[in-house]
């Protein structure tokens, strides 16, 4: 049974095109590559901090 | 160094596997299922422009427009060559106020969203039925509007939206979970059940059964009395508009024929006709002509034979000396029909005789007649004598004078011009001039 309430909830609102920009700047555009060139910049740091 | 470009290369295969998986999905309109892809795609490798302008088609596509200029806006600054995305763009942004109606849509909708959460849903509704009108493609308006129906339980309504979002979006979780309530509350559920077990549902076909084919039907009585009536209709129809005509032309043909074949005849008795009379009319002309000889001939033995009779009463009257008898009778002699020369001796002796005497005997008669007042008398007596003696001008003036006494003065002055002109010194010519009054 669908229960109006919870599901009313997870609707969100549309992003307005007015807001295009903004969310454009707060886009999260880090990806796996980004992920792994941080984890070795760390890596290589740490190493040299212990070194 | 090497071992990150490994990551970094593997990151791309495993981004490209999403792409791949989207894209599939996109091309069955699963566009839940692609939109995840794509979005995992991206999260691997964020410089997959395939990827990343497909997730912006599918925004588009459900009626996210932001959400698709965001995502072709970040797609061209990554990659600002040779990319589709920049068409898109331009597309949405180049038509003049389309992209200001998408806006409004998307801002009623958010306005249509708060009124529902704040207790507000027949606002929301009719809110959410302009948006949808304008915008058939926007599954987030569709869907909220399906759950407002469903909590009024009007399912109908909620039905018709979620068919929609189901024709945009085949596997779309939320909006099949909401059409199995509404099915399941409008009995429709249960009606496809049924559907589903007959169309697997098998028998063994049996020697004596029979495929009927589809468009079989059987006939009642009446449907026969109509068939035989709409046939003999037809036959009827094609013998008037088929055979008829030939019939009639071939008729027409014979008649024709006979017709001329008549007329011939009746031309070649029209042109006998004309023969015989032609030859009858001859034979009429003819004959007229020959009654005229015969009545000629006739009149002319009559003629001939009259002047012998009067001859033979002038040899009687000299044989009995009746002088004046033979003058009077000879007066009606014409010696020219008598062509006997025997008697042509004796008519001359009489013609002498007479221009002797004769002429004397009609001038007295004639002067007796007018003495006695009959003045027709005495010119015939007068021009009995000229007939025999003409060169008489005592005769003439008598009968001129007859004329005057008649008031025919016209014909006495001839007379008396004539005796005038050919005996200028007699007597005669001096008293015919007295009487014209020279």
């Amino acid at each position: 049974m669908i229960n109006f309430e919870e599901e009313l909830k997870q609707f969100k609102p549309s992003l307005e095109v007015e807001r295009i920009e903004d969310a454009i700047a707060d886009s999260d555009l880090t990806d796996m590559a980004d992920i792994m060139m941080n984890l070795v910049k760390e890596g290589s740091e740490s190493k040299k901090r212990n070194e | 160094m090497s071992k990150f470009t490994d990551y970094t290369e593997k990151c791309r295969r495993i981004s490209n596997f999403f792409y791949n998986t989207g894209l599939e999905k996109a091309r069955r309109r699963d566009l839940t299922g692609a939109c995840q892809c794509l979005k995992r795609s991206l999260q691997f490798d964020k410089y997959n422009t395939d990827a990343r302008n497909l997730l912006g088609l599918i925004y588009y596509e459900i009626g996210e427009t932001a959400e698709a200029l965001v995502q072709w806006v970040i797609s061209s600054n990554l990659q600002q060559d040779h990319n589709r995305a920049t068409y898109y763009l331009h597309e949405v942004q180049g038509k003049p106020g389309r992209l200001e109606d998408e806006s409004v849509h998307i801002r009623r909708y958010n306005q249509a969203l708060m009124q529902a959460q704040n207790d507000n849903p027949d606002l929301a509704i009719l809110q959410l039925q302009r948006v949808v009108d304008h915008k058939p493609n926007y599954i987030k308006a569709h869907m909220l509007l399906a759950l407002l129906y469903l909590e009024k339980a009007d399912y109908a309504k909620a039905g018709k939206s979620l068919y929609q979002v189901l024709q945009i979006d085949k596997n779309h979780p939320k909006a099949s979970w909401y059409m199995s309530v509404v099915k399941k509350n409008t009995g429709r559920a249960d009606i496809e059940r049924r559907r589903l077990k007959n169309a697997f549902s098998h028998h063994q076909m049996e020697d004596d059964d029979i495929i009927l084919p589809p468009s079989y039907k059987e006939n009642t009585g009446w449907q026969m009395v109509l068939h035989i009536i709409a046939g003999l209709a037809i036959g009827a129809a094609a013998i008037f508009f088929l055979v008829m005509p030939s019939r009639e032309a071939q008729l027409h043909e014979e008649h024709n024929q006979e017709l001329n074949r008549v007329l011939e005849q009746v031309n070649q008795k029209s042109m006998e006709i004309d023969r015989i009379e032609a030859q009858a009319a001859a034979a009429a002309g003819e004959r007229d002509d020959a009654a005229d000889r015969l009545q000629g001939m006739i009149r002319e033995n009559e003629g001939i034979l009259a002047q012998y009779q009067t001859l033979v009463r002038i040899l009687q009257a000299y044989k009995n000396e009746d002088f004046p008898a033979a003058v009077d009778w000879y007066t009606g002699l014409d010696a020219s029909l008598i062509e006997d020369e025997a008697m042509s001796g004796v008519i001359a002796g009489i013609q002498a005789d007479m221009e002797e005497r004769g002429w004397q005997v009609l001038a007295d008669a004639g002067k007796q007649a007018e003495a006695a007042g009959d003045h027709t008398l005495a010119l015939t007596h007068f021009q009995n004598s000229l007939k025999i003696r003409g060169d008489n001008p005592q005769v003439m003036l008598d009968m001129a004078l007859v004329y005057k006494a008649m008031e025919d003065e016209e014909k006495a002055n001839e007379i008396f011009g004539q005796i005038i002109l050919n005996y200028p010194d007699t007597e005669q010519a001096a008293q015919a001039r007295t009487e014209r009054g020279y």
